[in-house]
């Protein structure tokens, strides 16, 4: 390899038939003269600028059939040609400066043309130089030189990030990986999980419990995960009217009237707010608007009046302390119910964390365009983080996510995406330069990602997401099963 | 290929993209002006023959690679291209590097004697590369001639004989060995000096329908050329160019139409040029790349070093310095 330009952050290097170089792997640039090495990564691979290359194709079409063409070469000077045609250039960003062993962000130095050695730099020794720390460490699958890629769990506490790509690409995969890896190291963690994903991470593949079985804990809400109103704040009830319910405001004053006389009775139960509503003497309009509400919050079964089914959160944290999981199945619950539940559990968590009663968790949540409000976007990257909730946005849809997310994001995890449209949003990341995660995560294949962050140190890195011997649950169901088409044929 | 083993273990500089060819170079490319007087030529109308004549063309390309600190390095490359029933095959010969320097300047001169291409102690390295290519390309032709029969042989350029690029004894020979084996060698030439009243005769307005031959005296040629060929303007296409297309004088007069007709039925002639010969010269020619792994081949092969190229005008004289070296 030979370095041949380099223009800003952008280094161009030449590279020949058998130098095994991939997207997105690092090269190092030695420079004996100079005593210092600049670590370039390849964004994209290119044709090298040969002259006389469209000539030479030209012609060489005419002798495809190589029945009616023969070279008389004896000194085979052919494979040299072959070689040159076949040289590719090298598009690179420069990530810093190793200088006496320590890597510094300077890239404004010019390597020698001449002098300079280029070679792999293999991600192990990336490491090294960085100094990623792996004190927690989550293994989440290969590099491309078949080594391990470790992240550590550090990196993720009070971080935000986010996992996308498009459908099929692994991105649940990954992060039922980071699931189980932050239970390894003992983190409360709660999934906000659309399709029912996560419900059989206590499972291993043949259906048997495996090692994590005792810390899953699947809440379907209406069925083992219902609450009672006397555990719920009405700064929590509020919230639930207000945004998901869309309770008017002169309503709500009248509610919130409603239920501190019902709590100051010592009756604030589900069957005492119907018939408080009934006769509370009010306009008959908010009459009409609270019983609509009240009936909204009585058809979805979330909240009950028997205390001995209703779940108490903070327990289920405290049991939980060396590490668990609650996975809010939302798979069978309608719109509002959704949102009535993910009200419900941010606004018990901002309080719960709020008076320390409970460690910080992390949360994770599946296309949460579905079930968080516009406002909640911002309050959970920033006021709610410095409660302690910590959130990983997953989603197959960039758009659906705001570009203030991106650009506070700590950790991005990118799969692939095609369309250019998705390829513009995610490169807003600000821990990555556009050109980067534009050229990478086009050419991502399946079950590969860009690792984007402090996880990386800010050097992007490309890893293959590795096996998980959990029972799969979410996968979409088929119609043209394997069986089917057998009794199609059988037809 | 012996030349090479003289550089063995040096160093060379390579030339960038402005490779020089040596195909400017060719004597037969002197301006001669026809009498007027000895004008007397005929327009012949061609009809073509279709009759499974073989059509065999043969090019040569050579083209300096580089500078030695005694010399220089050049490669010369050989096409011979086959039509048989519209069916093209193709042999290419080569690259050859060749090194040429004042220290076996005489062993080459010695090997160009022995070949009939004449040349002397003060001849320059570029004369030498000049007869080098020439004899690549008589070697050709001759491996041809000797190798084929009733066929249509198309040779670029001109049957001039008598410079010491284009021997008499050598073209003679070539042509009597052709001529033995039932061949009938057509040489074209894209460009031609010969003029007719200042003006080159091929360009001349022609309006009688194409294909057809005109045959032109052959009491023009210089004291010191002969032409072993009759000089004809062909135009096969109304949409196409004219060539000058000298064909072997030996043969006789209908025959060499005859040879004109059955390359006319049996080859294509796009743009009035024979496919055989265009194909023979782009598979005979370099490309950019190309040179550029000869260049990495020589240095490999034979480890030599690479210099860097420099250009002593522009050291000199910066941005002013363009004008060409010749």
């Amino acid at each position: 390899m030979k370095l041949f330009k380099k223009a800003g952050n952008t280094a161009q290097i030449l590279s020949f038939p058998g130098e095994d170089v991939n997207k997105g792997c690092y090269l190092i640039i030695e420079d004996e003269s100079s005593k210092r090495s600049m670590i370039v990564q390849v964004i994209d691979i290119q044709f090298a600028n040969v002259p006389g290359m469209m000539e030479g194709l030209l012609r060489d079409s005419f002798m495809e059939d190589s029945a009616f063409a023969e070279n008389l070469d004896p000194l085979d000077v052919m494979s040299h040609i072959l070689y040159i045609q076949d040289a590719r250039l090298l598009i690179c960003k420069i990530h810093g400066t190793v200088e006496d062993g320590k890597l510094l962000s300077d890239g404004s130095w010019l390597p020698s043309r001449t002098q300079s050695t280029i070679r792999n730099l293999p991600t192990s020794r990336l490491i090294e130089f960085t100094g990623m720390r792996r004190d927690l460490p989550i293994y989440l699958g290969e590099t491309d030189e078949s080594t391990g890629f470790i992240i550590d769990a550090h990196a993720l506490d009070g971080r935000l990030n986010i996992v996308t790509g498009r459908k099929g690409t692994g991105k649940s995969h990954l992060s039922k990986i980071m699931v189980l890896g932050l239970l390894d190291h003992g983190a409360a963690v709660i999934v906000l999980d659309l399709n029912g994903e996560y419900v059989n991470l206590g499972l291993g593949a043949d259906g048997e419990k495996n090692r994590y079985h005792r810390k899953i804990h699947a809440l379907i809400p209406g069925d083992n995960f219902k609450v009672s109103l006397s555990q719920t704040n009405l700064f929590v009830m509020m919230k639930i009217l207000t945004f998901a319910l869309n309770l008017p405001g002169a309503s709500s004053r009248e509610f919130s009237r409603i239920w501190k006389f019902l709590r100051e009775r010592g009756t604030l139960t589900l069957h005492d707010l119907g018939e408080a509503i009934r006769n509370w003497k009010c306009n008959q309009h908010v009459k009409d608007a609270l019983l609509s509400r009240y009936h909204a919050l009585l058809h979805s079964g979330f909240f009950s009046d028997n205390m001995a089914e209703a779940v108490i959160l903070e327990e289920m944290f405290f049991s939980a302390k060396d590490g668990g999981a609650l996975v809010v199945d939302l798979s069978n619950a309608s719109s509002t119910e959704r949102q009535i539940v993910v009200e419900y559990m941010l606004g018990k968590l901002q309080e719960l964390l709020s008076k320390e009663r409970i460690r910080p968790v992390f949360l994770l949540a599946e296309e949460a365009h579905l079930y968080l409000r516009e406002t909640y976007w911002d309050d959970i990257v920033t006021r709610m983080r410095h409660f302690g909730v910590f959130t990983t946005f997953i989603t197959n849809q960039p758009n659906t996510i705001r570009e203030n997310i991106y650009r506070q994001a700590d950790n991005v995890f990118l799969f692939n995406f095609i369309n250019e449209h998705d390829l513009e949003i995610v490169s807003r990341a600000a821990k990555v330069d556009a050109e980067t995660a534009i050229s990478i995560v086009r050419d991502l294949p399946p079950r590969h990602c860009l690792v984007l962050g402090s996880v990386t140190k800010d050097f992007p890195i490309v890893a293959e997401v590795r096996a998980l011997d959990v029972q799969a649950k979410g996968q979409t169901r088929l119609f043209f099963t394997e069986s089917k088409a057998e009794q199609i044929v059988r037809l | 290929m012996d030349s090479m083993k003289s550089v063995k273990g040096g160093s060379f500089q390579p030339y960038g993209m402005d490779f020089p060819s040596l195909l400017d170079k060719r004597e037969d490319d002197v301006p001669t002006p026809i009498n007027g007087k000895a004008f007397t030529a005929q327009l012949t109308p061609l009809t073509p023959i279709s009759d499974d004549t073989p059509v065999i063309a043969i090019d040569v390309s050579s083209i300096r690679i580089g500078e030695t600190e005694t010399g220089v390095l050049c490669a010369v490359r050989g096409a011979i291209v086959w039509n048989k029933r519209r069916t093209y095959r193709h042999l290419r010969m080569g690259p050859f590097p060749f090194h040429i320097s004042e220290e076996n300047k005489n062993v080459i001169i010695e090997f160009l004697d022995q070949n009939h291409l004449s040349a002397t102690s003060s001849s320059s390295l570029i004369d030498l590369q000049i007869r080098l290519f020439n004899i690549m390309e008589k070697w050709i032709q001759m491996l041809v001639c000797k190798s084929s029969s009733n066929s249509i042989i198309l040779w670029d350029g001109s049957l001039a004989a008598g410079t010491s690029n284009s021997p008499l004894i050598v073209i003679s020979n070539l042509l009597r060995t052709a001529r033995q084996r039932s061949n009938s060698v057509l040489a074209f030439s894209k460009v031609s000096k010969l003029r007719f009243l200042g003006r080159k005769i091929t360009s001349l307005i022609w309006n009688y329908p194409p294909p057809w031959l005109f045959e032109v005296n052959e009491e023009y040629h210089s004291p010191i050329q002969h032409c072993l060929g009759s000089t004809y303007i062909a135009r096969f296409r109304r949409n196409g160019y004219s060539f000058r297309l000298d064909i072997d004088r030996k043969i006789p007069s209908g025959e060499r139409v005859e040879a004109a007709q059955k390359l006319l039925g049996n080859d294509l002639t796009y743009q009035s040029y024979p496919e055989s010969l265009r194909l023979a010269h782009i598979y005979s020619t370099f490309t950019a790349s190309e040179v550029i792994g000869i260049q990495r081949c020589i240095a490999q092969r034979f480890r030599l070093r690479v210099m860097a190229q420099s250009n002593v005008r522009k050291m000199l004289f910066g941005p002013y310095g363009t004008r060409s070296d010749n």
